[in-house]
């Protein structure tokens, strides 16, 4: 079972503008992280340096998937290490950008795909500690929630 | 903002100290009844059932009849919503979206 993140959000900014941020490997080290070697063309690999973890040494290695010109921009993004749990696991995930012309802006999409969760009762045993302390937080940030919807 | 909808119905069914009692009893055994539940829990078995069905929906927990009894036990699936909004990339991809929308109001003011 696989799971993903998703964000969306509206832009102020017509599609052409935020395309640009997305696609501009000098904007992207802005907003993002600075890549290694990117171009945004089919095919192309590249990379982005992230704090190492174990026996992971950090290095997101990307290949372009699709593009889409002001409308589509997908990457793989890969990996971790098997020895990780949690932050610097394995990692075979692909980032997909859309982008969609709304009145007053573009809406931007990200889906971040392929998240292998915990599946198993040990790891969710392992998880639960964890847990517990955290939904003890959240108490508060449903009440904040609650006044956004 | 992330998908908010199954993460809401997480924070909600888990924000109510009750709810999250019977849930964490639900966590450390194998399987439940009402019944059980509702023994030395303070409220009615009524009230304990209305928390299973929000936990149910939630998808928290699972039941399983058997005969007159239902067994209740812990989805751990569930959670993955809150899993994946505390996750490493929920917060690294909302900064970025911040990030990148501070830097939309440079270049394109």
């Amino acid at each position: 079972m696989t799971q993903e993140i998703v964000v969306d959000e509206v832009f102020p900014h017509p599609p052409e503008k935020l395309w640009q941020a997305l696609t501009d490997g000098e904007l992207m080290a802005r907003w993002m992280m600075p890549p290694s070697g990117f171009e945004p063309v089919v095919g192309k690999h590249f990379t982005f340096k992230t704090t190492p973890a174990g026996e992971w040494d950090g290095v997101i290695h990307c290949q372009v998937l699709e593009v889409v010109q002001n409308e589509r921009f997908a990457y793989a993004w890969k990996g971790g290490h098997e020895s990780n749990v949690g932050y610097g696991s394995r990692l075979e995930t692909v980032v997909t950008w859309t982008l969609t012309k709304v009145s007053g802006g573009t809406r931007l999409r990200l889906v971040h795909s392929g998240f292998v969760l915990p599946k198993n009762e040990s790891a969710y045993r392992n998880m639960s500690d964890g847990w517990n302390k955290i939904v003890h937080r959240l108490d508060a940030t449903v009440g904040e929630r609650k006044g956004h919807e | 903002m992330l998908d908010l909808a199954p993460l809401n119905t997480v924070m909600r069914a888990l924000a109510d100290p009750t709810r999250r009692a019977v849930y964490e009893r639900i966590v450390g055994v194998e399987e439940i009844t009402v019944a059980e539940l509702t023994r030395g829990s303070g409220v009615t078995q009524g009230a304990v059932s209305q928390h299973l069905k929000s936990l149910k929906n939630a998808g928290l927990v699972a039941e399983r009849p058997e005969g007159r009894n239902v067994y209740y036990r812990a989805e751990p699936s569930g959670l993955a919503p809150l899993v994946d909004w505390m996750s490493h990339y929920g917060v690294f991809w909302r900064k970025r979206f911040a990030n990148l929308r501070a830097l939309m109001k440079e270049i394109d003011p």
